[in-house]
Parts: structure tokens; sequence; C-alpha cells
């Protein structure tokens, strides 16, 4: 059940300061490893920042903590100034205003393409039916599989599939999408769709975390890139520094394995 | 290029290939051929010239519906149309409202069988039975009235429209309750007490009932194993280990006399209503297991892209989790419904006159002593239509449910 008392954060905000903010960040996970250990991030609204790193480095595990998908021990998140702390109707209200598109799409089997898009909204948003089937058709134009509408996920290819995943989560009007991942379990020649429509939502001004090793898009959309290590942030530069002049070790040795 | 395909279409040739493909298969068809003809012809012979049916001929209403007075047997009547009336137009809108993503054509062939075979069925039982002419036809009005409205829903259902034929679901469940109220009377029609009831009305009752009754609490009690609340956790695991731990029938005699004790006096319901909650809440248990194996199937991703989309944990689990752990978990929950089913005849060692309790009392009757051939087949008859039923109406649903499947004109 939603609650009725975390409805006022809902929709547009007039609050000037940054978007995410996350400060000295530890996570550790039930058997001890400590996953986070003290990353920091802002973003701003508007931007698209990349996140990067080898494996392991906790970059999946800080994003997930953006809408409480993982729980943290130490420090402190506020998106869009609402601290993510354990109190249930605040992580309600935050995961209204966060989209989430993950590495296995987790599209809804059962239902349609069409009822992937408008579960949440008439659930959530208490839209009417007719109301949130014509947003969704909205937005499957937008991201170029209108068509399929009433299909099921199982009858799509995996780029269609993340697309549909994308436009599930911008029928929710999320005002900061973060991107696990997008388009490490697609075939090769399905990247380039799904990159495209996160390039379109990028030029249209929606905020963006983008965890990937896509260094194009990188280098052609992001505003910032972010470096992870160890569970902590080493770098944030902007493309044009990050992938040319690195300041730190790490980031050169990471950049020396991936180009 | 396609190559053609390597074997020829004639049946001959594919029974050929089947059977006889190498010497080894010959003799070995062969052998199988002869002891299911020799088996076959043997139970046919018995059939037709030692048995004598009339042990089921004089019996049928006692198999039917046990000790239910005659004067008020027109209301398991009125609930027998009743029951075919939904069937029916069920069936028909199920046809006429196929799924969006396939479509399907009205009458498939199997529609087609089914329907042959039901008025097979409406011919030549009430003459096997010798029933009266008057039984006769109503049987015959009723099967009637089931195709006919099966017909006319699939004709004239589109004219509903879907979401208004979706309602028409809602018809089950009153169907049910009253058909309770049908049976047992209340509601200004004179009370039948439950002493009375017996027969294959009854094994229909304790099992509908604990069919029924058991899903929800089986999808409460796998959710609860699952919690991260360990007081609910630990209290289903208890629940669940010790119910499977225990067989049927010391729970069922068990049932008889602790309830009596348990609850005031009053309070205690009849002993027919006792063995129906003992049966819930051992299928519960069972259920219970094959949920959690439903549960456990579904990719924890699910959950969380339905929680990133701010659906609540409730909401969720109705809308996203449950809906796909019950359809993985249907041919396994339908398989507990069968041996429920076929559980209820224990009921009889606890001296209720179920079917199996009626046959006993009959094949008891000196007029019909040694004729137990006669009486068990017929009971193993009825109950594989029972269960034959369940099966079918499961995988129906299984098909209808499959996002994968894809149209094959079958279904």
């Amino acid at each position: 059940m939603t609650s009725a008392a975390t409805t006022a954060n809902a929709g547009p905000t007039t609050n000037a300061g940054p978007i995410i903010k996350a400060q000295d960040v530890h996570k550790w996970y039930p058997n001890g490893f400590h996953a986070l250990r003290g990353a920091s991030l802002e973003v701003n609204r508007g931007e698209v920042v990349v996140i990067m790193g080898p494996s392991g480095s906790g970059k999946s595990t800080f994003i997930r903590t953006f809408n409480a998908l993982e729980d943290y021990q130490k420090g402190s998140i506020r998106i869009d100034g609402m601290p993510i702390s354990n109190d249930l109707r605040n992580i309600d209200a935050i995961r209204r205003e966060v989209g989430m598109v993950f590495q296995q799409f987790n599209l809804f089997p059962h239902l349609t393409v069409l009822q992937n898009l408008t579960l949440a909204p008439t659930l959530v948003r208490k839209r009417s039916k007719a109301e949130a089937e014509r947003r969704a058709l909205q937005l499957l134009e937008r991201v170029g599989i209108a068509e399929q509408a009433h299909k099921f996920p199982g009858q799509l290819s995996g780029g269609q599939q993340q697309r549909v995943a994308i436009a599930r989560s911008l029928c929710m009007d999320p005002q900061l999408m973060l991107f696990d991942e997008p388009t490490s379990a697609l075939d090769p020649e399905m990247v380039r769709e799904v990159l495209e429509v996160m390039q379109g939502l990028a030029a249209d001004g929606m905020t963006m975390v983008v965890v990937t090793h896509e260094v194009k898009f990188a280098e052609q959309v992001a505003h910032r890139v972010v470096l992870m290590a160890d569970g902590e942030v080493v770098e944030v530069a902007p493309p044009e520094q990050f992938f040319s002049n690195p300041s730190h070790e790490r980031t050169r040795r990471f950049l020396d394995q991936i180009l | 290029m396609n190559a053609p395909m390597p074997f020829s279409g004639s049946p001959w040739g594919r029974l050929r290939r089947e059977l006889f493909a190498t010497p080894a298969d010959g003799v070995l068809s062969l052998a199988l051929i002869a002891v299911i003809t020799t088996l076959v012809a043997s139970l046919l012979r018995w059939g037709f010239t030692q048995a004598n049916w009339a042990v089921v001929q004089l019996n049928s209403t006692l198999f039917a519906v046990g000790r239910y007075p005659v004067s008020q047997q027109w209301r398991l009547w009125l609930l027998v149309s009743l029951l075919a009336s939904a069937t029916g137009i069920t069936w028909g809108l199920l046809r006429a409202f196929p799924r969006p993503d396939r479509g399907g054509e009205l009458w498939p062939n199997n529609d087609r069988i089914a329907v042959v075979l039901l008025a097979l069925v409406a011919l030549w039982t009430p003459w096997a039975l010798g029933l009266t002419a008057a039984i006769a036809l109503r049987w015959l009005a009723i099967t009637g009235a089931l195709i006919a409205l099966r017909w006319l829903a699939g004709r004239f259902g589109p004219a509903l429209g879907r979401e208004r034929a979706g309602w028409l679901a809602v018809v089950w469940p009153v169907l049910y309750l009253l058909g309770m109220v049908l049976i047992s009377g209340g509601l200004g029609i004179a009370p039948v007490p439950s002493a009375e009831w017996g027969g294959l009305l009854l094994t229909l009752l304790e099992a509908s009932f604990a069919i029924l009754l058991c899903f929800p609490l089986g999808v409460l009690l796998a959710l609860g194993r699952r919690s991260e609340l360990p007081l609910l956790r630990w209290g289903s695991v208890i629940y669940i280990e010790f119910i499977r731990g225990a067989p049927l029938i010391t729970l069922l005699f068990l049932g008889q006399n602790i309830l009596g004790f348990l609850l005031p006096g009053g309070l205690a319901p009849e002993r027919v209503w006792r063995a129906a909650w003992v049966l819930t809440f051992f299928a519960a248990a069972y259920l219970a297991e094959a949920v959690r194996s439903g549960l456990s199937a579904i990719p924890k991703g699910q959950l969380e892209a339905a929680r990133a989309l701010g659906l609540s944990t409730l909401q969720a689990l109705q809308h996203v989790v449950l809906p796909q752990a019950l359809r993985v978990a249907l041919p396994v929950m339908v398989s507990q419904f069968i041996s429920l089913l076929q559980d209820t005849t224990l009921l009889s060692m606890i001296g209720l006159m179920e079917l199996l309790g009626t046959a006993r009392t009959v094949m008891a009757n000196p007029d019909f002593l040694g004729h137990y051939g006669e009486v068990y087949l017929t009971l193993g008859v009825l109950f594989w239509c029972c269960c034959a039923a369940l099966g079918l109406g499961s995988r129906a649903l299984e098909r209808r449910l499959d996002p994968r499947h894809q149209p094959d004109g079958a279904g």
C-alpha cells in the first residue's frame, strides 16, 4: 500500500540543490564484505554521469543505494533533498522519483509490453487506465517499438526488451534515471539501439547516472565520468580529461586495460 | 532449399517405423499387443457376461447423493442445472475471447470432440443405469443446456465486450455459496442434516471445500515460510513440517475427537465439516511447499524491478511475483488437488458415507454379496472422470497463462 502522507514530494520540485548527494557511504554485505568504503558523489539536475570501474569495484552497489535497493550502514544519501533512511514511506516516495534500468531488463514476463508500462502508473500514481495507456504508447513510440505493444516480453529481442524497460521507467515520469550496465547483457548488434535511446534521453535533459563500459557513450554523452575502485570514488572528471589526461594512477591503469 | 522430410506420412508407414523399426522392437511390440489384447478382452468378457451390474443400477441414487431425502432432491437437480449452465457459458466465453496476442478458433477440434462425448455420455449413462425415462430426460435436458449455452456464449459473447464478460467470473463463487445453501438448507429452505449427505455429492463437497480453502491458506504459509520475520517464518515451518509428518488418517481421527474438546459446545462443527477442515489444513501444508517452489523459481530481479517502480511489497507480490510463481507451481498444485480428491476416500474410515463409504454399505447388503468388482470398477471410473477433468482444466489454464506459448490451434 502506498502512503498518501508522502505525495507532497511527488512531481517536479523547485529544489535547487544537487539531486543526488551521497556522502561518505559505507556498505557491508551480511557476509562481512566491505563493498563501499566512503564513496561520495553529487549529481546535479540535467547532468549525465557515467560510472566506470573494474568489476567488483562497487559501481552497481553504489547506484543501487540511490533508490534503496541496497541499504548502507554509514554515511548519508539525499535524493532531491530527501534522506534515504529506514523510513519506508520515504523510500516509497524516493522510488517514485527515481527510475532504474537493469542489466537483465527485468521486464514482467507474464504481462504484455503495454501492461508492463501501465502497471506502476495505475497502481502507484493512481492514473486511469486510459491515461496510462496513452502515455505508455507515446513512450513506446519514442523508443521505437510502438507496434510491439501487445506482445509479451519473451517475444522481443534483447535490445527491444531493454528499450521497453527504459520506457517502463519513464512512464513514472522520474526526475532521475539510474542505468545499471544496461547494455552488458545484449548481443553486440543490439547495443547501439539502446545507447541511441539513452542519448536521446540525455539530449532532452534527463538526469542520468549510468554504470557502463561503453567508452564511446561516455565520451559523447556524459558531462562527467567517475572511476570507482575498491568501493571508493577515485576520480571525477569531464570525459575529455578523464580519457586523455586522468589525474590518478588508478584511472590510467584502468584505461590501459579497457582501451 | 529445405531437404524433404526423411519419412513418409502414411499412417501405415508411421506405424511400421514406430513399432517395428528393428527386430527387437518388433518382438517387444507384438508381445505388448498380445498382453494388452488379452487383458482388455477378458475385462470385456467379464463386464458383459459375468458381471451383474444390478448392484450399480439399483443403487445409483445412493452412489450419487447418499441418503439425501427424495423430497428435497429437486435442489440438487437445480444445482446441477446451474453448474452446467455456468460451465457452458464460461466455456463459450473463453473461446469467444481468446488471448489477444494469440487469437484462436471459436470451435477447435477438441471442443467438437468434447461436445460429442458429452452427448454420448448423456445418452448412454441413463440407459446403462436403467434410469426412468423422466430422469433420463432431465440428464438430456441439462447436457443440452450446457451445449446450447456453449454455442450461444461463443456466438453472442463478443457483443458483451471483454471487460463485462470478465465480470461473469464472479458467478462461480456466488454459485458455490448458493450451492452450499441449496445442499444444506437455510434462507427459507428446509434444512437437510449433513448426516444424510453421501456418495459423490459428499465426495465433491469435501474435496471442493478443501481445495478452495487450502489454496489461500497454502499461499499464506508459503509466504510466511519465506518471510523475514522470525516468528512468522518459524510458525509456518513448524506447521508445515508437523502436518507433513503425520498421516492423514491420524489427523482425521484426531480432528473428529479433538475439535469436540477444544471448542466449546455448539461451536464444534458437525462431523462432515470437521473432516472438511482437517482435509483443508492437511492439504494447505503440501500446497505451501508447491507454492514455495514456485516462489523460488522467480528471479530476484522481478521483485527489485517492481520495487524500483514504486510498488509496495504487497503490490509487487500481488501483481508481479505471485502470478508468475503460481503459474510455475500450477502443475504441482493440481496434482496435490488430485491427491486430495482421492484422499477423501479415507473419510469412509471415520464413518462418513462418501463414495467409498457408500460402496462399502452397498457391498455389505446381503442382496449384493460378492459383487465387489462391479462396485469398485464404477468407483474407479467416477474418480478417474473427476481427476481427468481437473487435469484437463489445469492444462488448459497453463496454456492460457503461458506467455511463451505459441498459437497451435489446439488450445
